[in-house]
């Protein structure tokens, strides 16, 4: 039974002098509450979620190696805006040089199409992301980490 | 769009020696409003030219998402240290 179907229940009862006007009120204001609760549920999971900022990628030496000089580290930080600006600049690569990149992934043996990245599509890539966590740990034992925050 | 980085911080370390730079980007701004201004009649004209072949709004928007990815640049490092030499770069 629908919301709506309820109410007109409650109000049928109360027209019938089945139920008093408080219980009515308790009822509706039950409906209600119900109702706000469902709605607000998909609102809060998505707040939970906070919007990511930054893709970070890291490199990190094997533990045991950790404080000697001669490791590497890499600590990258790039703004999602910056990704965001990045993709629409796709959609203003001319055509020769869009197939000409086109090519070029290709024979890397990446079939993709740059066309295929839209601007309007570019909130649900970066949503995403939010979940992505690559962790590798190389035969040297450096760790590399890519994921967002 | 973002606000536009203020600061670029550039440092490059050796074993022995290195140098730090801090860039004041917010200068470059004005300066580029100028260069804007005194070449806009030249942008006009080229935007004009290229109009009829699709190109001249193309390169207005062009113009438009490189100072949006420059508005961006701000919260990227970078942080790499190598055995003989570090770079770090960090946009504020």
């Amino acid at each position: 039974m629908t919301e709506s179907e309820n109410r007109k229940k409650i109000l049928e009862m109360l027209a019938d002098k089945k139920i008093s006007v408080d219980d009515a009120y308790r009822l509706l204001s039950a409906i209600d509450s119900a109702e706000s609760g469902q709605a607000s549920a998909p609102k809060t999971e998505t707040a939970g979620k906070a919007k990511p900022k930054y893709l970070r990628v890291t490199i990190l030496p094997d533990p045991e190696h950790e404080h000697s000089e001669n490791v590497d580290r890499v600590n990258v930080r790039v703004p999602m805006s910056l990704i965001r600006a990045g993709i629409k600049l796709t959609s203003l690569i001319p055509p020769e040089a869009r197939d000409k990149v086109n090519g070029a992934l290709r024979e890397k043996g990446i079939d993709f199409d740059v066309r295929n990245l839209k601007p309007e599509e570019l909130e649900e890539i970066i949503g995403a992301l939010s979940d992505l966590e690559v962790d590798v740990v190389s035969a040297k034992g450096e760790k590399v980490k890519v994921f967002v925050e | 769009m973002n606000r536009p980085p203020t600061w670029m911080h550039v440092e490059i370390r050796g074993k022995h020696r290195g140098f730090g730079l801090w860039l004041p980007l917010f200068l470059l701004l004005p300066l580029a409003l100028v260069v804007l201004i005194i070449l806009s009649p030249l942008i006009l004209i080229a935007v004009l030219v290229l109009l009829p072949s699709g190109r001249g709004i193309w390169a207005l928007r062009v113009l438009r998402a490189a100072f949006s990815v420059f508005c961006s640049l701000r919260g990227l490092r970078v942080d790499i240290q190598g055995r003989h030499q570090s770079v770090y770069i960090s946009v504020v």
